[in-house]
C-alpha cells in the first residue's frame, strides 16, 4: 500500500475533541468537578487545621520547652536527675555568645524539686531562669493575676501558678520551703516567698511549675557539688527566629563543645519524643481520612469517565472504523482525564483555597468546641487556630489530587481501546 | 485488473455449540468506479460481506484482495492504516462525531491522514459543496437532518480519496425524497471520483439506480447481475 504510512495525529485535534466531549454533558462534568472540588476542600480545611493545630503545639512547645535547640547533660534525657548538670555554663555561654546565632541564648536551671508548705507538699518543676530576658516572661508576665513577675535582682522570689497556689494554700508573700534531694541520698532545702501567681489556662504550667531567678535555682546545684563560680546551669535553650536554621546551628555548636563529652546538643524533636509520636499518630490519622476522600474522588470520575465512554461505544467504533488506532483512543481518554484533573485541581483550590483563606484570616475558636482544653503531650494548641497551608503541603495535596484523577482515567481509557469496531456499532 | 477480488471467501460464527454460516463461497470482483448493491433478506449476510470488505472482520477461509494487498494478512495497526487510507464507510446512522460540525467531522479523516492543514479544509469544503451543504457546514449533526448527516458522511468518505466507499444501508434511515438525492450525489461522485461503490440496500429506490446489483441468500450468492 502506498500510502498506508505510519500517522501520527496532531495532539491539538485530541485536545479539542477531549475538551468538546468533557462538555457534552455540561451538568455531569459540572457535578463531577463541584463533587471533587467539595473533596478537595474538606481536605485543604482539615490539614490547614490540623497542620496549625501541630505548628501552635510545636510552637508553644518549644516556647514552654527548652527552645529549637538544647544543650543539656548527655543523660538527663534518658534518666533526669539534678546532679546531671552542665558544670561550666559561663564557659558555655561566652563561646555560643560568640557564634553568629540566629536567636536568643537563655540559660536555664530546671529541677525536680518538693515544694512543701505548712499545709500541703507537692513534686513540681522548678525552673530557674533569667526572669527580665527568659521568653516564659512573654509567655506568662500577662497572665499574672496577683501580684508581680520577678526582677533579676530578686534572690528568693517565686512565680507560680493558681493550680500550684491552690495545692499548696499559699498567696502572694507566703512561704515554700522548696526541697531537693541530692545524689547521696541528703536533701538540700531553700525559701522561697511567692511573687507571682498567674493563671494560663495550660494545667501543665499553672499546676506544676515554680518558676524562680538563676541564682536561688543555682542553690541546689552547688549543693549538688557544683562550681558556682562557673555559674552551672542544667540547660542552655536556644530560641532560634527561624526553625529552619536548627540543623546549620546544630552544626555550629556541636564542634565548639566536643570538648566537653559530657554535653549533648539536642534539637526540639530530640527533646520532645513523646509530641513528635503525637503528631505522627496524627498525620497518620489525618492521610488515612484524606485516602477516603481521594477514594471518593476516584470512583466518581471512574464512574463519570466509565459512563462517558458507554454512551459512546458506537462513536468510538466508528472512529476505529474510520481508522484511528486502538492506541490513540486510549490517548483521547486519556486526555480527557487529564482535562478533567487539571479543572478538578483548578476548581478544588479554589474551593478550598477559599475555605483556607477564611479560616488562615479568621480562624477558628476551639476553645468552645474543647471545653476541656486542648492540652496534649506536654504542651498546648493555641484556642483559636488560623488555617496554616505550606507550599510542600501546597505541591502535595495538587499533585496528589492531579495523580489520583489522571489513575481514574486508566482504567476507563483501556476498556475503550479495547472496543471491536464491528461489535460497537451494532450498539 | 479488478480492483477487489473475493476468492472462496466464507464466514462462520460460533453460537455456543451452534455454528452459523453466515457466508459461504463467497467469490466476487469489483471495478474501478462501479456502483454495485448489495440486495437481499436480512441476515443474508450484506452487513457481514461489507464488514469482511472493510476490515472490520476476518473471512474464516479465503482471501480478500485490495489492489492486490491480501486483508488476511494485515495486522491490527496495519489494518487501521488500510481502512483510513483506502476505504470510505457510510453507516446506516449516527455516522458522524456529535461534538464536530460538518466540516470538522469531513475534515477528520484526513486529519487522521495527517494531510495539511490547508489541503483538508480545502478538499472538505469541495466535498461539502458538491453534496450541498457549504452553506451548512459550520453546524453540528445535531442540526441537521437525517439526510444531511448522510450526505456530510458522503463528503468525509470521499474527501479522504480512497479507492473503495462501503455504504451499509445508507438511506435506511431516510425518506423517500432524501434517499433519492443521496443516492444521486453518490452515484454521480462515483462516476467524478472515479471511486467504487458498495452498498447493502433493502431499499427499492438505490437497487434501481445500481448499476450492478449482488443478491445475497442464506450467505450465498444468488444472482449477480449488470443492470
Amino acid at each position: 500500500m502506498s500510502n498506508a504510512k505510519q500517522t501520527t495525529l496532531p495532539l491539538s485535534t485530541f485536545i479539542m475533541l477531549a475538551w468538546r466531549n468533557l462538555w457534552r454533558h455540561r451538568r455531569r462534568t459540572l457535578i463531577t468537578l463541584f463533587s471533587i472540588a467539595l473533596g478537595f476542600g474538606l481536605a485543604v480545611f482539615s490539614i490547614g487545621l490540623q497542620d496549625s493545630g501541630h505548628n501552635s503545639m510545636v510552637k508553644n512547645a518549644i516556647n514552654m520547652g527548652d527552645g529549637h535547640i538544647t544543650l543539656q547533660h548527655k543523660d538527663y534525657l534518658a534518666s533526669p536527675a539534678n546532679y546531671r548538670y552542665i558544670a561550666n555554663g559561663k564557659k558555655i555561654l561566652k563561646t555560643l555568645s560568640e557564634q553568629n546565632i540566629q536567636g536568643k541564648i537563655v540559660p536555664r536551671i530546671a529541677l525536680q524539686v518538693l515544694a512543701s508548705t505548712a499545709n500541703n507538699s507537692v513534686g513540681v518543676r522548678l525552673q530557674g531562669l533569667s526572669p527580665a530576658s527568659d521568653p516564659f516572661r512573654a509567655l506568662l508576665e500577662k497572665n499574672i493575676t496577683k501580684g508581680h513577675w520577678m526582677t533579676d535582682t530578686e534572690t528568693r522570689g517565686l512565680v507560680i501558678g493558681e493550680g500550684m497556689a491552690k495545692k499548696l494554700k499559699v498567696k502572694i508573700g507566703s512561704k515554700i520551703i522548696i526541697i531537693a534531694g541530692k545524689k547521696g541520698g541528703d536533701s538540700e532545702s531553700h525559701l522561697g516567698r511567692v511573687r507571682g501567681i498567674f493563671e494560663s489556662g495550660i494545667a501543665e504550667l499553672d499546676g506544676y511549675l515554680i518558676i524562680s531567678g538563676l541564682e536561688f535555682s543555682r542553690k541546689f546545684l552547688v549543693a549538688e557539688g557544683a562550681d558556682k563560680t562557673l555559674e552551672p546551669l542544667t540547660r542552655i535553650a536556644i530560641f532560634l527566629d527561624n526553625e529552619e536554621f536548627i540543623e546549620p546551628t546544630k552544626a555550629i555548636i556541636t564542634p565548639l563543645i566536643k570538648t566537653d563529652t559530657d554535653i549533648v546538643v539536642l534539637d526540639w524533636q530530640q527533646m520532645m519524643p513523646q509530641l513528635v509520636q503525637y503528631i505522627i499518630v496524627d498525620d497518620v490519622s489525618a492521610y488515612i481520612m484524606q485516602v477516603f476522600i481521594l477514594l471518593v474522588i476516584l470512583f466518581g470520575i471512574i464512574n463519570t469517565v466509565l459512563m462517558s465512554i458507554l454512551e459512546r461505544t458506537r462513536e468510538f467504533g466508528l472512529l476505529r472504523a474510520l481508522g484511528l488506532k486502538r492506541q490513540y483512543l486510549m490517548l483521547l481518554i486519556f486526555i480527557e482525564t487529564l482535562l478533567l484533573s487539571l479543572m478538578a485541581v483548578a476548581f478544588g483550590w479554589a474551593v478550598g483555597g477559599s475555605i483556607h483563606w477564611y479560616v488562615a484570616v479568621n480562624g477558628i475558636d476551639f476553645s468552645g468546641l474543647i471545653p476541656e482544653g486542648t492540652t496534649f503531650a506536654g504542651t498546648f494548641m493555641d484556642p483559636v487556630i488560623y488555617s496554616e497551608l505550606s507550599l510542600e503541603r501546597v505541591i502535595q495535596l495538587t499533585t496528589i489530587v492531579f495523580l489520583t484523577t489522571l489513575a481514574s482515567g486508566i482504567y476507563p481509557a483501556i476498556k475503550a481501546s479495547r472496543i471491536q469496531p464491528i461489535e460497537a456499532l451494532k450498539t | 485488473m479488478s480492483l477487489l477480488k473475493l476468492n472462496d471467501i466464507s464466514k462462520l460464527y460460533h453460537q455456543g455449540e451452534i455454528e452459523l454460516h453466515a457466508l459461504t463461497d463467497i467469490n466476487l470482483q469489483f471495478e474501478k468506479a462501479e456502483f454495485t448493491a448489495l440486495v437481499g433478506p436480512s441476515g443474508s449476510g450484506k452487513t457481514t460481506l461489507l464488514n469482511l470488505i472493510g476490515g472490520l472482520d476476518s473471512p474464516t477461509t479465503g482471501k480478500i484482495l485490495l489492489n492486490d494487498t491480501n486483508l488476511s494478512e494485515l495486522k491490527e495497526q496495519a489494518l487501521s492504516q488500510f481502512r483510513l487510507f483506502q476505504i470510505g464507510f457510510i453507516f446506516q446512522a449516527y455516522n458522524l462525531v456529535p461534538v464536530l460540525s460538518a466540516l470538522e467531522n469531513v475534515e477528520l479523516v484526513m486529519v487522521l491522514q495527517n494531510r495539511p492543514v490547508s489541503e483538508r479544509r480545502n478538499r472538505a469544503e469541495h466535498y461539502l459543496n458538491l453534496v450541498g451543504l457549504k452553506e451548512l457546514m459550520h453546524r453540528r449533526p445535531s442540526a441537521l437532518s437525517g439526510g444531511q448527516q448522510q450526505r456530510v458522511a458522503v463528503a468525509r468518505a470521499l474527501a479522504a480519496n480512497p479507492k473503495l466507499v462501503l455504504a451499509d444501508e445508507p438511506t435506511a434511515n431516510l425518506d423517500s425524497e432524501n434517499a433519492t438525492a443521496l443516492l444521486d450525489i453518490m452515484h454521480n461522485l462515483a462516476k467524478e471520483e472515479e471511486t467504487t461503490f458498495i452498498f447493502s440496500t433493502h431499499d427499492v429506490r438505490v437497487m434501481e439506480r445500481a448499476e450492478r446489483i449482488i443478491t445475497l441468500e442464506d450467505g450465498r450468492i444468488k444472482s449477480d447481475h449488470k443492470a
